[in-house]
């Protein structure tokens, strides 16, 4: 029996990658945790602990600080709402929308270009009429381009072309829009590149054989075949874009998370007010979007 | 081909979100002419700041550097290694938390049948763990790292559990979904033959989703190296408080020799981890988070 384990165990896969790998990853975690200086900084313990009652001490509203009723809270809260609050609750969710949709509407005309089937020489194995060898390199070339592309919009973290942006475009809300439309253009680019390359492939094979082009054929057949799968998706995106937006904010724009950093440091109740805010509006996004994406399953 | 009842609403679903960018795009003022840069002076940077970006700088712009110190480019892979050994960090701290979670948030560990006082029990875990990882991941990082650090201080474990908390909520609730819509075959087989409900589970089910949950949480680590750059920029050590500091004084090449460093470990890591996925054989579950 026990040689029988030994065999199996000897058959098993293996693959010196992701042992590698794995001796990376435990390496990286040794490191970062042993290495260094002091984890908890040079604080003495006492005077961090003091330093934590009074900030929990001023997160409570200043009205019910002074009068200890927590009836006052309320009238306290409706004022930040309607003062800057609901409108700064309106800019987050438009800058994620204008922002997703804008990027959506980017990468959907890449998407042939970036398919490893259609963008080939030969689309799905079909026989493309006679051409010459240097068209058949040239059409090696986009795909693999495109990809790049993709990984390169993704690589770049929103908030600091956000914030590279805004010093070049003055502060309003395209700068915004733009870096987070950039970051989504190259995660689209790959969720949904994968939607059409795990897409059934009969139908576009028929439109490419009775003659359509390689963008014909995806606009009609991939396209619409996939339709929800791209849109569940694309609200995946929307609700991390909602999240992002508000951070973007902090960089000086009227979102929630310039009235959360405007407030750090003088009203530490108003910044917690504005960052539960914060949650519930992206808790409310979070369940919508789970709703669509299950709905369009 | 589709029926219209199925698919015959495409055209308004597509025909609608133009609208709502129409719409949104008015609400904010977003006009083709806000792309422009608005004075002279900003022009004039921007042209600089692309200029820059085909000629990093390979030595200090600041004449202040005194001489002793390190190259520019030493100083930029120092700060890709902070980078990467804040990201180590926060996610050895989030995956185990977001195991335990997760495990509470997933259902199919559950006794069957099972007696009705403990499911009641059960749901209200799961229920609740389910609640905590939303609310842990529907605050952003860097406002964690706000909150956390008025509270305590400067220190790098705080940040980087201001890192771990809304990561673990995402990772805990993927792996809860992960674990759930695996195939429950091994463990039906081993419950037959007598094993009990959490033997099952540690048995059949989790090895099973073990490829899933590895390569997710690997996508999250590539996720976790681009916001711990981020936390740069509320003063923690990574190479994205140097971007911000070069930025600052308008050493525009110092700015693009660090970004290009930061991209470069990042599709590093991309390409790594695209190679454990082919290996795993499982797709990103990038729609997950």
């Amino acid at each position: 029996m026990s040689e029988r384990v030994a065999e199996l165990r000897r058959a098993r896969e293996k693959s010196h990658f992701l042992r590698l790998s794995a001796v990376v990853v435990a390496v990286g975690i040794a490191w970062a945790w042993l290495t260094g200086g002091p984890l908890l900084g040079r604080l003495p313990a006492e005077r961090r602990w003091e330093n934590f009652k009074n900030f929990a001490a001023e997160l409570v509203p200043s009205p019910v600080r002074k009068s200890g009723n927590w009836s006052d809270a309320g009238p306290w809260a409706w004022e930040l709402l309607t003062d800057e609050g609901f409108l700064a609750l309106a800019t987050t969710l438009g800058i994620a929308t204008a922002a997703i949709i804008l990027s959506a509407s980017l990468v959907l005309p890449l998407l042939p270009l970036a398919s490893r089937e259609l963008s080939r020489p030969d689309p799905f194995g079909l026989w493309a009429g006679r051409t010459g060898r240097f068209r058949r390199w040239i059409r090696k070339v986009p795909g693999p381009v495109t990809r790049f592309g993709f990984v390169l919009a993704r690589a770049v973290p929103e908030y600091i072309v956000a914030f590279l942006l805004i010093a070049l475009l003055g502060l309003q809300v395209w700068p915004l829009v733009l870096a987070l439309a950039i970051h989504n253009l190259g995660i689209l680019g790959r969720l949904w590149g994968e939607v059409v390359e795990n897409a059934e492939p009969a139908a576009a094979r028929h439109a490419l054989a009775a003659g359509q082009s390689r963008e014909g054929a995806f606009l009609s057949r991939i396209l619409p075949e996939n339709f929800n799968r791209f849109l569940i998706y694309f609200f995946y995106r929307w609700e991390t874009c909602v999240k992002d937006a508000t951070v973007l904010g902090m960089l000086g724009l009227l979102t929630l998370g310039k009235l959360i950093a405007l407030s750090k440091g003088f009203f530490w109740d108003r910044m917690f007010f504005y960052i539960l805010l914060g949650a519930s509006v992206i808790l409310i996004g979070d369940l919508l979007s789970t709703f669509l994406r299950r709905k369009l399953r | 081909m589709p029926e219209d009842g199925k698919y015959g609403r495409r055209r308004w679903v597509v025909l609608g979100i133009g609208l709502i960018f129409l719409i949104c795009a008015w609400a904010l003022g977003l006009t083709p002419a806000g792309l422009v840069p608005p004075d002279a002076t900003r022009w004039e940077r921007t042209g600089e700041f692309f200029k820059a970006a085909l000629n990093p700088a390979f030595d200090y712009e600041d004449p202040d550097v005194p001489e002793d110190a390190d190259p520019i480019w030493i100083k930029g892979l120092k700060g890709v290694f902070l980078t990467l050994k804040f990201a180590f960090g926060a996610m050895s701290l989030a995956v185990p938390v977001a195991l335990l979670m997760g495990f509470l948030g997933s259902s199919s560990w559950w006794p069957t049948p099972c007696p009705r006082g403990l499911k009641v029990m059960l749901r209200g875990v799961y229920l609740l763990s389910r609640f905590f990882m939303s609310l842990l991941r529907s605050i952003h990082e860097l406002i964690w790292a706000l909150l956390i650090l008025s509270a305590f201080g400067m220190s790098p474990l705080a940040g980087m559990v201001a890192l771990a908390l809304p990561f673990s909520g995402t990772l805990g609730k993927v792996f809860s979904e992960l674990i759930d819509e695996e195939a429950r075959d091994a463990a039906f087989a081993l419950k037959a033959i007598g094993h009990r409900p959490v033997q099952t589970f540690l048995v059949g089910t989790l090895p099973a989703a073990l490829p899933n949950l590895i390569t997710y949480s690997f996508y999250r680590f590539e996720c976790a190296l681009r916001s711990s750059a981020v936390l740069g920029f509320v003063g923690i050590e990574t190479i994205g408080l140097y971007i911000e500091l070069s930025h600052e004084e308008f050493y525009y090449r110092e700015v693009w020799t660090y970004f290009y460093l930061l991209l470069a470990l990042i599709i590093i890591v991309d390409f790594w981890g695209a190679g454990i996925r082919k290996r795993l054989n499982s797709s990103p579950g990038g729609c997950r988070a």
